[in-house]
């Protein structure tokens, strides 16, 4: 038995094989070999597509899912064909490009990034995961670990001693609930964060390709740690105190590590970079404009007011869409319902009011909120004006009942 | 020595054959000679169990199995009265069929997660999609709908390597097994008619045309058709 012992500790010990190291960028149009591992995750893969094609938020707008392909594309340059990209109306920093080449872009991803530049450098860092096979890597160096801790397993059963370890997968899918307010198919992100458990010096490559990547494109090259520092920013505002304390919790994988090393590693690079200074800021606000009110009415349901009205501030920092951005101000403060918030709610209103391109609820949540604080004058000022714009809207009969309490009332 | 490690393998290797549980519900209305009945393509995730406990992905596995179960089921119905007609799911993802494609997953899960009967129903088979269900018949033109989904690994040499060495110390590690699951629904009234949960034996391995036979018989054993 002695000898057998041996022979189990030098098998355990065979087990434990190096992890591979980085692979070099993977060419353009390649398929792998349906026997192959590679071939088992695209097909893996290919079911979350088909999965992700079907989903009731898939935005079909063609100009928008046009222009995203185009900076897809601009950042991919020869890959573009083999990519498939979809546009999802999800509250969320995300983007990610599949191991088989599908590509998912967020809403909240479009709604935070100031600027193509900012857009162009994260989804060159997602695309940088595809390009050097990080999924394929990740899983390599995670089988290795797993046999490395099966090799212990089979020494202290020798020893006899039980050994038991606890997998971490339950805790990562809850901080995945957590970050997307149970919006989103708790079993269909299981499945594709399964494939983007990156490491952290995988993250710290797809970083400095992304921005090479978007750089080479013809982008400012500084924007990339600017996206970065913008994420931080929102983390700060939150309302949670556990949020502001996490590092990334406005994305979704927190795998992406976002300390300061990682945009001092961009600010480091960027001088190296061919220079130039477009970051395409009105071309990119004109490609989210028509989506911005559907997209802000989605980020308040995340029910993160601070980072909302944080959200908002930046987007209002250039003076444009001021109607729209006033209004889900206004939205945030109402359904915050703080000390004070209902007063910050009329203002914001107001603001939106004087605007050519508010929503017209404006006023009605006008009239609202001065009925409420005895304002009968103001109060129908503003339900007569919502009426008078939208005669047709579906809570018209509701908003002339409050107009006829008004008159009973005085 | 090597006739404890033979035994020892073939104690691991040699487990039951192919094992079923099937539920009908409560007063069943079997499909009538002529029904049309949808059978929709299977979905089958096969993987490579390695030395560790991860389980590997296997495309071509998967593709032959899927391949494999979809010609034995077509070859049952051929055997039996009633008309049937296959479905690639992908075709019928979209508006109110696609909503009740996914909403058959969600309720086949509950049904394999909750073993047959919600806690509430005390032990009664009563699973429904709703009348809703109408809209599906009425897109592809049938009466009952035919669900089935297999997921399984095989386990990799040193898998069973590790078993039989774990074996030895006293420790029990898994090896690979395959399961499959069909519902057979009805699309006038959205009742699940009937299910049944299969456990492969040796002998109905699905990447094989033979094992798939095999495999399939079990499957629709007591199946209501």
């Amino acid at each position: 038995m002695r000898g057998s012992r041996l022979a189990l500790i030098a098998a355990a010990a065979a087990l434990a094989v190096l992890p591979q190291a980085a692979q070099a960028q993977r060419a353009a149009g390649l398929r792998p070999d349906s026997t192959s591992l590679e071939g088992g995750i695209w097909g893996s893969a290919d079911k979350a597509e088909a999965a992700a094609r079907t989903k009731a938020d898939v935005n079909h707008d063609p100009a928008l899912n046009a222009y995203v392909r185009g900076v897809t594309c601009k950042v991919a340059a020869d890959h573009c064909p083999d990519l498939r990209v979809y546009v999802l109306d999800r509250p969320a920093f995300n983007a990610l490009v599949a191991p088989n080449g599908y590509v998912e872009v967020w809403s909240g991803l479009m709604l935070r990034s100031t600027d193509e530049a900012e857009f162009a450098y994260v989804l060159g860092h997602e695309f940088s995961h595809f390009a050097q096979n990080h999924t394929l890597v990740a899983y390599n160096a995670a089988k290795s670990r797993a046999n490395v801790a099966l090799a212990a397993k089979v020494a202290i059963a020798v020893v006899g001693v039980a050994a038991a370890s606890g997998a971490t997968t339950a805790s990562e899918a809850q901080s995945i609930m957590d970050a997307t307010g149970n919006l989103i198919d708790v079993v269909y992100l299981a499945e594709i964060a399964a494939f983007f458990r990156f490491s952290r010096e995988q993250e710290a490559e797809a970083d400095l390709l992304g921005q090479k990547r978007a750089a080479i494109a013809g982008y400012d090259a500084r924007s990339a740690a600017q996206s970065w520092r913008s994420v931080m920013a929102e983390t700060q505002a939150s309302d949670f105190k556990r949020v502001r304390e996490s590092r990334s919790r406005t994305s979704v994988f927190e795998s992406h590590p976002l300390e300061a090393e990682r945009i001092a590693a961009l600010d480091k690079q960027a001088p190296s970079l061919p220079a130039s200074s477009d970051r395409g800021r009105e071309r990119y606000r004109a490609a989210i404009r028509p989506h911005l009110s559907a997209w802000l009415r989605d980020d308040l349901r995340r029910r993160d007011f601070g980072q909302t009205l944080h959200l908002i501030d930046r987007l209002a920092a250039g003076g444009e869409d001021l109607g729209v951005l006033n209004y889900y101000r206004g939205e945030a403060y109402r359904l915050r319902r703080g000390d004070g918030d209902l007063g910050r709610a009329r203002d914001a209103y107001l603001a939106a009011a004087a605007q050519p391109d508010t929503p017209l609820a404006a006023w009605r949540e006008l009239g609202d909120i001065r009925k409420r604080d005895g304002d009968a004058a103001g109060a129908r000022a503003a339900y007569e004006t919502y009426l008078a714009k939208a005669p047709q809207a579906e809570d018209a009969w509701l908003v002339q009942d409050s107009l006829t309490s008004l008159d009973k009332g005085s | 020595m090597k006739r404890l490690i033979a035994t020892l393998v073939a104690c691991m290797l040699i487990s039951a054959c192919t094992t079923t549980h099937t539920q009908v519900m409560a007063n069943p209305v079997k499909p009538a000679a002529g029904a049309r009945i949808l059978v929709v393509d299977p979905d089958i995730q096969l993987g490579l169990l390695t030395a560790s406990g991860m389980t590997e992905p296997k495309a071509d596995w998967t593709e032959q199995a899927r391949a494999n179960i979809a010609a034995q089921l077509e070859s049952e119905m051929k055997a039996r009265a009633h008309a049937y007609r296959l479905l690639d799911p992908d075709d019928a993802m979209g508006g109110r069929s696609g909503q009740l494609m996914r909403l058959h997953g969600a309720v086949s899960a509950s049904i394999q997660g909750y073993g047959y009967a919600l806690p509430t129903k005390k032990g009664a088979f009563d699973w429904t999609l709703g009348e809703g269900a109408q809209a599906l018949g009425a897109a592809q033109s049938a009466d009952y709908a035919l669900f089935v989904r297999g997921v399984g690994s095989y386990a990799s040499g040193g898998r069973v390597a590790t078993a039989v060495g774990m074996a030895m110390l006293g420790v029990s590690v898994p090896l690979g097994s395959q399961q499959c699951f069909v519902t057979l629904v009805d699309l006038k009234t959205g009742r699940v008619v009937w299910a049944n949960f299969t456990i492969a034996g040796p002998n109905a391995d699905m990447r094989e045309t033979a094992g798939a036979s095999a495999l399939v018989k079990a499957l629709l054993k007591d199946a209501p058709l």
